[in-house]
């Protein structure tokens, strides 16, 4: 009895020894695959802070014979860069549907009414990159899934990429830009039933302005 | 001499109650004209039912106001509406026109909203317009439950008047600046004009009422 007691002393030892390393190793391998929870680091090209007061989803559509401008004041982007590695950039925009601004609130809440964005039941708009290509003159094509009212689309966004400089007014920063034009067809997009289209009030293409500014450390 | 105190007397006796019902009616005809006469563009983008359900809203709206007015009217009893209806008679249509006010005024909110759908309310600051209606509708509804239910809620006389006055009377206020504010057909010219005038006469109405009444009660002063 006496000399079994440190032998099973021994062999529990070893036994939690055991135990606490597997438990180690699942912990360290939890902490090593974290990042991958994180989007910035799917892509290894550089990341960039948006400077989200500088940086708009503008909008502009025909109304008879005038042109009613918009933006959506709420949007998230994500952009990782490197025009050396496209394969390993992209971008993402998140855009918050009920920030739409026309500066006429009526306006506003009817563009967010079932008659266009339903925003009750769709809140946000995605723009997810799947792909960029260099087209040359500065202009790289983001190609990628758009999602209106629940629905995928695909999309190329054509972005002028403006170039990287220091910022001239944030020390230790560097500014990259970009802007971009396109024409959706909102009918496409089941954004209205196209009856004030055929009535000859609202257009149905509209002309969609986005202007990045983004700030990365040097 | 004599014939003008005769003139005098007959002009104190009575209007005559065919001209007033006459001018309220014409009141209320041409301020339930305004949203055909002014249309709000939001009707452009309204088609069938949901344009039939919106100016039935706005109409029940105006519908709320006309009845708001003739609500103060009849708490300040003119002397004009006294000799030609009875005190108690007011005071009985003044009871029921209340109940009359508050049903108006749910209907005017369900036929608005109901159109640019119930998940779409217009709630936010850029929607202050629309978020004083809902107030004014709340005071409103509170104003004529506690009138209603004054006595199985044990409520003082004294203290349920001394409250129902002013909250009346601001009722009318958060009215008249959700109206101007809410709808483009009082954005300018006549009907905003109009509603500005009805207000002003309505409240300067009231307060030469709250004066004569103040000299009628204070006491008087004698002289030793």
């Amino acid at each position: 009895m006496d000399s079994a007691w440190p032998q099973n002393v021994t062999e529990e030892n070893n036994y939690l020894m055991e135990e606490s390393m597997q438990y180690f190793r699942l912990l360290f391998l939890s902490f090593a695959l974290l990042p991958l929870l994180v989007p910035e680091a799917w892509a290894s090209a550089r990341t960039w802070d948006v400077d989200a007061v500088h940086s708009n989803v503008y909008f502009s559509i025909d109304h008879i014979y005038s042109k009613v401008h918009g933006r959506f004041k709420q949007v998230q982007t994500q952009i990782a860069f490197d025009p050396k590695q496209l394969d390993q950039s992209r971008f993402a925009f998140t855009i918050k549907v009920d920030s739409v601004d026309t500066g006429e609130p009526k306006r506003d809440k009817h563009l967010l009414s079932p008659d266009f964005f339903d925003s009750g039941k769709f809140d946000l708009i995605t723009f997810t990159s799947t792909s960029i290509t260099d087209s040359g003159n500065g202009v790289y094509n983001v190609a990628g899934t758009l999602n209106v009212k629940g629905e995928t689309h695909n999309l190329v966004l054509p972005l002028t990429f403006n170039g990287i400089k220091d910022h001239p007014a944030a020390k230790g920063k560097e500014v990259i830009g970009f802007n971009g034009q396109v024409t959706l067809d909102r009918l496409a997009l089941n954004v209205g039933s196209g009856k004030f289209y055929k009535m000859g009030l609202i257009g149905k293409n509209v002309d969609v302005l986005v202007t990045i500014e983004a700030l990365a450390g040097k | 001499m004599q014939q003008t105190d005769i003139h005098r007397s007959r002009s104190k006796k009575s209007i005559g109650k065919v001209p007033i019902l006459g001018g309220i009616s014409l009141f209320a005809a041409a301020t339930l004209s305004i949203p055909f006469i002014y249309p709000t563009e939001t009707l452009w983008y309204k088609v069938g039912l949901d344009k039939i359900m919106l100016q039935a809203g706005q109409f029940a709206g105006l519908l709320t106001l006309i009845l708001l007015v003739l609500q103060v009217l009849l708490a300040l009893r003119p002397q004009f509406l006294e000799r030609a209806f009875a005190g108690a008679t007011l005071m009985r249509w003044h009871r029921a026109n209340g109940v009359l006010i508050a049903a108006s005024a749910i209907s005017h909110v369900f036929l608005v909203l109901a159109p640019e759908g119930l998940a779409n309310l217009p709630v936010g600051w850029r929607y202050w317009p629309e978020m004083l209606g809902a107030v004014t509708l709340c005071s409103l509804l509170i104003t004529v439950a506690l009138s209603r239910y004054r006595t199985p809620l044990k409520l003082n006389y004294q203290r349920w008047r001394t409250v129902h006055r002013p909250l009346g009377y601001l009722i009318v206020l958060l009215l008249t600046f959700h109206v101007l504010f809410v709808s483009e057909s009082f954005a300018a010219g006549l009907p905003r004009i109009g509603l500005l005038a009805v207000i002003i006469l309505l409240f300067f109405g009231a307060a030469l009422a709250w004066i004569r009444r103040g000299r009628k009660t204070s006491p008087k002063k004698t002289t030793i």
